[in-house]
């Protein structure tokens, strides 16, 4: 994504974001933990994580919030491994 | 697909959440436990202290700068787990971090990234543009100050140490730490 | 010793593959000079693959604006893998 134009201002909140809360929902954090704690116990690496993120449905990558590229890339990885 | 991206996504993170659960990957117990840990532990006062002291003991500067795995464990956190990479700004150049293809980000030292950060108009424009990105911050570089921006697509993780600033002399290492705030730390902050 | 010491200039492999790299498309093609080597570490476009990685050392490798956006007077350091990276 470097160098692409055409994605405007940076969306900085009042006082740059200092003293902004991390997730937006409770589920953003649990999705934040369940990437981490599925990584440590080594169903995925972090660049199958990656990569997975970046196979979302190009739609889908650019206009889902950020944390809901992690969801489908976890549910992509859940679902390819067979694992659950 | 699955079908299940018609949910909201909170209602699609239980679903994952049970099924994981019920396959014995995961527990409730682990996502609360690794959730407050995150949340008493990762704080950007930690990179705040680490760079207090660089301003204040040349020693601990000089390994910050050479080895920030080392510093690191030396305030404290041991086991990073990436390598960290630490740059100076100077009177001459002011250093900005991104992460362009993700956004890969020293969470331990710094607290879980901002949004912004996030934002595809920080990975797109900050490297090409840096100057006008930190604008959109407040801040604005005098024209011989040059911009080096450093893109995070490896396992190292990088962290500013910004200048320190003048007229602060007397003041402990409390007060120094409280002054490097966590934008300072990325570059799109002036301390 | 490593393959390309630090000051020595390198040029990034110009390629699109389909599958996961770590190696950011506005560098693609252009030369830089390498600042450091950063360690050795599994290659991701294998391990996104779910292949026996190869261990390869990592540089950090710097570019000028002007070379990569024809305009702009700072410079972006990369980290990149050495199989990104060939003789100029």
């Amino acid at each position: 994504m470097g160098g692409q134009t055409g994605f405007g201002p940076v969306p900085v909140g009042p006082d740059g974001d200092e003293r902004a809360v991390p997730f937006g929902a409770d589920w953003e954090a649990r999705v934040y933990a369940l990437a981490a704690v599925l990584r440590r116990r080594g169903v995925f690496n972090s660049d199958e994580l990656r990569d997975a993120i970046e196979r979302l449905p190009p739609e889908v990558y650019l206009s889902a919030p950020y944390y809901e590229r992690w969801l489908g890339a976890l549910e992509t990885l859940v679902a390819e491994k067979g694992v659950a | 697909m699955t079908g299940h991206e018609d949910l909201p996504a909170a209602a699609r993170t239980r679903r994952l959440e049970e099924r994981l659960i019920a396959a014995g990957l995961t527990s409730d117990e682990e996502i609360d436990e690794f959730l407050t840990r995150l949340y008493t532990r990762a704080f950007p006062v930690n990179g705040a202290r680490m760079a207090a002291r660089a301003w204040t003991d040349p020693a601990y500067r000089e390994l910050l700068l050479a080895d920030g795995n080392a510093a690191a464990a030396q305030a404290g956190f041991d086991g990073l787990g990436y390598l960290l990479r630490v740059v100076a700004n100077t009177h001459q150049t002011h250093n900005v971090i991104v992460c362009t293809l993700c956004s890969c980000y020293p969470v331990s030292l710094l607290g879980p990234s901002p949004s912004w950060y996030k934002s595809f108009a920080y990975r797109s424009r900050t490297v090409r543009e840096p100057r006008a990105v930190l604008a959109e911050f407040g801040v604005t570089l005098p024209e011989d100050v040059r911009i080096s921006v450093w893109d995070s697509t490896s396992e190292a993780r990088y962290m500013v140490l910004p200048v320190r600033p003048a007229g602060t002399d007397g003041l402990d290492a409390g007060d120094l730490a409280a002054l490097v705030t966590r934008n300072g730390l990325v570059g799109t902050a002036l301390v | 010793m490593f393959e390309y010491p630090a000051g020595s200039r390198v040029r990034v492999r110009a390629v699109d593959p389909d599958h996961h790299t770590r190696v950011p498309g506005y560098v693609r093609g252009h030369t830089g000079e390498v600042v450091a080597a950063l360690g050795r570490w599994p290659l991701p476009d294998d391990s996104a693959r779910g292949l026996p990685p190869r261990v390869e050392t990592c540089y950090a490798v710097r570019f000028t604006a002007a070379d990569l956006w024809g305009s702009g007077d700072h410079t972006v350091t990369v980290d990149l893998w050495e199989s990104y990276l060939d003789r100029p």
